[in-house]
C-alpha cells in the first residue's frame, strides 16, 4: 500500500489475533508499529517475533487512566500517532437473560469504552499534528442479530455510531472508518471450536470459510494507506458475503 | 504500482526471486549471484538486519489479471482502466465512443501496459456477450475482473423523468450489470475464481434530490451486488459494490449543464461534505483496484463507500 512507509501506527490489543496479524502487515509496509495490550505475557511474545517493534506498552484500554498513561509513554516512543487500530476487543458468550451487570460492563468497558479512550488519546495527537487516520474495529455484530451477544453486538454497534460521529467532527484532518468483520479463525476460534462447529460455520458464509486475521489486517493496511483518501465515516463489512442475506439464505 | 517494503531481518530470503534479484538495492548489497553464491549473499543480508525498507520489491498488484471495464472510455473507468494495466492487468476498455476508447488504449500502449477496445452499448445483451467473447479470443480464454462501471445521469423527479430517461439510467447501470456478470460468470466459475465490481452510489444507500431513476438503479446495484454474492461465493467468485459521492467527471459537468447551474456553483455544492472536496477518478480507480485485488480477499457483498464521508451524517 502506498504512503504507509514510517507512519507512526497504534494497535491496541496487537498481541494476538487479528491485532497480531495487523501488527505484521503494518511492519512489512515500512511502518513503525507500537502495541498497546493488557496481555503482558503476550506482548513479550510479540516483541520476540518482532524485534523491530517500536514497543509494546502493558495497559487495558477499559482503564481511562491506563490510556492516557500508555498515550504518554507511546508519544516518548514514536512521538505522535498517525494511525491508530482500535482493535482491542473481548466477547462472552451468554444469553440475554443470564448476562450479569458486571459481565455487560465489562464487554462495554473494553469494546466501547476503550475505543472511545483510545480515539480521542489519538485524535488529541493528530489534531495538533499533520492529522490522520482512525480505524475502530466494528462488526458484522454491530449490524446484525445474533443471539447470546447481546452485549457484544450493542457494543459494535455503539462503534459503528461512534465512527460516523467522529468522522463527521474531524474533518478533514482525521479520517475515521470503522471495519467490520465477519467470523475470523484466530486461535481463540480454534480452541473453542469442534471440527463440526467450524463446518456449520464455514457453510452459512457464501465464501464457504473464515477469514484468516491476514486478511483483515490488509483491510486495514488499505484504509489507512494513501491509497484510500477520500474514504472516511463509514463502516466497511469484511465478511464473506455473510450478512449479505441474513438468516434466510443460510 | 505499490513497493513493498522488505526488512531482511523479519523475512526468509529467497535470493532466486526475480524481482529481488533485479532490484537495484539488491543487487548493491549483494551482487548478482545465483544458486550457492546468492544463497551466502542472502545468508549475509540476514545477517545485516537492515533497517526497514532497505530493500522494495515493486509488487504489480493484478499481474496476469484480465480485466473487462465497461464505461472505460472517460472518467471512473478510463482512470481504472488506466491503474489497473499499471498494476499488470491485461485490460478490456468498453463504451460507446470510439475515439475515446482507443486514446484510452493507446495510454495504456503508450504506458507499456495491455488493452484492447471493444465498442459495446451494455444496455444490449449482444453488445455485452461480444464483449466477453472478443475478451476472452484476445486474452487467451481467462477472465478475471469484470468493473462494471458504465452509466448515465438524468437529473429529474418522478413526474419530469421521461420513459426514455428513465430505460437510459436503469438499463445502462443495472440491467447492463446484470448482463456483463450473465455471459462473464460461466468463465470466471469455470476457473473458480473471479471478481466482480459494481459501480453503484452513496444514492444507492441514501436518496438524493431529483434522481428518481438514478437512485433506483443504483440501489437496484447495491442488493443485486448481495445477491449475486450469495449465489456464487462457494463458486469463488466474489461481488462488491463502489458507492461513490460526486466525482470530478464529465457526468458531473453534464448534471451541472443539466440543472442550469454554472459549473462553479455545482461544484461548491458537491464539495459540501466532511472532507469539504468532490472525489477524484484516481481515487475510485485505487479502491476498484483493492477490491479487484487480493488485499480483499475476505470481502463480497459489501458496499465500499468512497464519498467523503457524504452520507456519514
Amino acid at each position: 500500500m502506498k504512503g504507509l512507509t514510517d507512519k507512526r501506527v497504534v494497535i491496541t490489543g496487537g498481541a494476538s489475533g487479528i491485532g497480531a496479524a495487523t501488527v505484521e502487515r503494518f511492519l512489512e509496509e515500512g511502518a513503525r508499529v507500537a502495541v498497546i495490550d493488557s496481555d503482558e505475557a503476550g506482548g513479550r511474545a510479540l516483541r520476540k517475533r518482532h524485534p523491530n517493534l517500536a514497543g509494546v506498552i502493558n495497559a487495558d484500554v477499559a482503564d481511562a487512566a491506563a490510556v492516557d498513561g500508555a498515550f504518554q509513554e507511546l508519544d516518548g516512543l514514536l512521538g505522535g500517532v498517525d494511525v491508530a487500530i482500535n482493535n482491542a476487543g473481548i466477547s462472552l458468550w451468554h444469553d440475554f437473560m443470564n448476562i450479569t451487570p458486571a459481565e455487560w460492563r465489562k464487554v462495554m468497558s473494553v469494546d466501547l469504552d476503550g475505543v472511545f479512550y483510545v480515539a480521542q488519546q489519538s485524535a488529541k495527537r493528530m489534531l495538533a499534528d499533520a492529522g490522520g487516520v482512525i480505524i475502530n474495529m466494528g462488526s458484522t455484530s454491530g449490524m446484525n442479530g445474533y443471539p447470546r451477544y447481546a452485549d457484544y453486538n450493542a457494543a459494535k454497534a455503539g462503534v459503528i455510531e461512534l465512527t460516523r460521529t467522529m468522522a463527521l467532527e474531524l474533518a478533514p484532518t482525521i479520517r475515521v472508518i470503522a471495519v467490520c468483520p465477519g467470523y475470523v479463525w484466530t486461535a481463540m476460534q480454534e480452541a473453542e471450536y469442534t471440527p463440526e462447529m467450524k463446518a456449520a460455520v464455514d457453510a452459512k458464509i457464501p465464501l464457504g470459510r473464515h477469514a484468516t486475521p491476514s486478511e483483515i489486517a490488509a483491510l486495514f493496511a488499505f484504509l489507512a494507506s494513501a491509497e484510500a483518501p477520500y474514504i472516511t465515516g463509514h463502516p466497511v463489512i469484511i465478511d464473506g458475503g455473510e450478512i449479505a442475506g441474513g438468516l434466510a439464505s443460510r | 504500482m505499490t513497493k513493498r517494503s522488505c526488512s531482511p531481518g523479519r523475512f526468509k530470503i529467497d535470493p532466486n526471486f526475480e524481482p529481488l534479484r533485479k532490484n537495484p538495492s539488491f543487487q548493491k548489497l549483494v551482487g548478482e549471484g545465483k544458486g550457492r553464491r546468492a544463497r551466502a549473499s542472502a545468508a549475509r543480508v540476514e545477517e545485516c538486519k537492515l533497517p526497514v525498507s532497505a530493500i522494495e520489491i515493486p509488487v504489480m498488484k493484478l499481474k496476469h489479471r484480465i480485466a473487462i471495464i465497461t464505461g472505460a472510455t472517460s472518467g471512473i473507468g478510463e482512470a481504472s482502466a488506466l491503474l489497473f494495466a499499471e498494476e499488470g492487468a491485461k485490460v478490456t476498455v468498453t463504451g460507446r465512443d470510439d475515439a475515446r476508447g482507443r486514446n484510452v488504449v493507446a495510454a495504456i500502449a503508450a504506458a507499456g501496459g495491455t488493452a484492447v477496445f471493444v465498442r459495446a452499448d451494455v444496455r444490449l445483451a449482444g453488445d455485452c456477450e461480444r464483449v466477453v467473447a472478443e475478451t476472452l479470443r484476445a486474452f487467451g480464454g481467462r477472465l478475471d475482473i469484470l468493473f462494471n462501471n458504465a452509466g448515465v445521469f438524468h437529473p429529474h423527479n418522478a413526474i419530469d423523468c421521461t420513459v426514455e430517461e428513465w430505460d437510459a439510467t436503469v438499463d445502462s447501470s443495472l440491467k447492463g450489470a446484470w448482463l456483463m456478470a450473465k455471459y462473464s460468470l460461466p468463465t470466471m466459475i469455470a476457473q473458480r475464481r473471479g471478481v466482480i465490481i459494481n459501480q453503484a452510489s452513496g444514492w444507492g444507500i441514501q436518496g438524493g434530490d431529483e434522481a428518481v431513476a438514478y437512485c433506483a438503479a443504483k440501489g437496484g446495484l447495491v442488493v443485486m451486488t448481495k445477491a449475486m454474492a450469495i449465489d456464487h461465493g462457494k463458486q469463488g467468485i466474489r461481488v462488491n459494490c463502489l458507492c461513490p459521492g460526486d466525482v470530478e467527471t464529465p457526468m458531473l459537468a453534464g448534471d451541472a449543464e443539466a440543472r442550469r447551474m454554472t459549473y462553479a456553483d455545482y461544484m461548491k455544492g458537491a464539495a459540501n461534505r466532511p472532507l469539504g472536496r468532490v472525489g477524484t477518478p484516481s481515487e475510485l480507480a485505487r479502491a476498484a483496484l483493492f477490491l479487484a485485488s487480493d488485499d480483499s480477499s475476505f470481502m463480497t457483498g459489501a458496499a465500499l463507500v468512497v464519498d467523503g464521508g457524504g452520507i456519514a451524517g
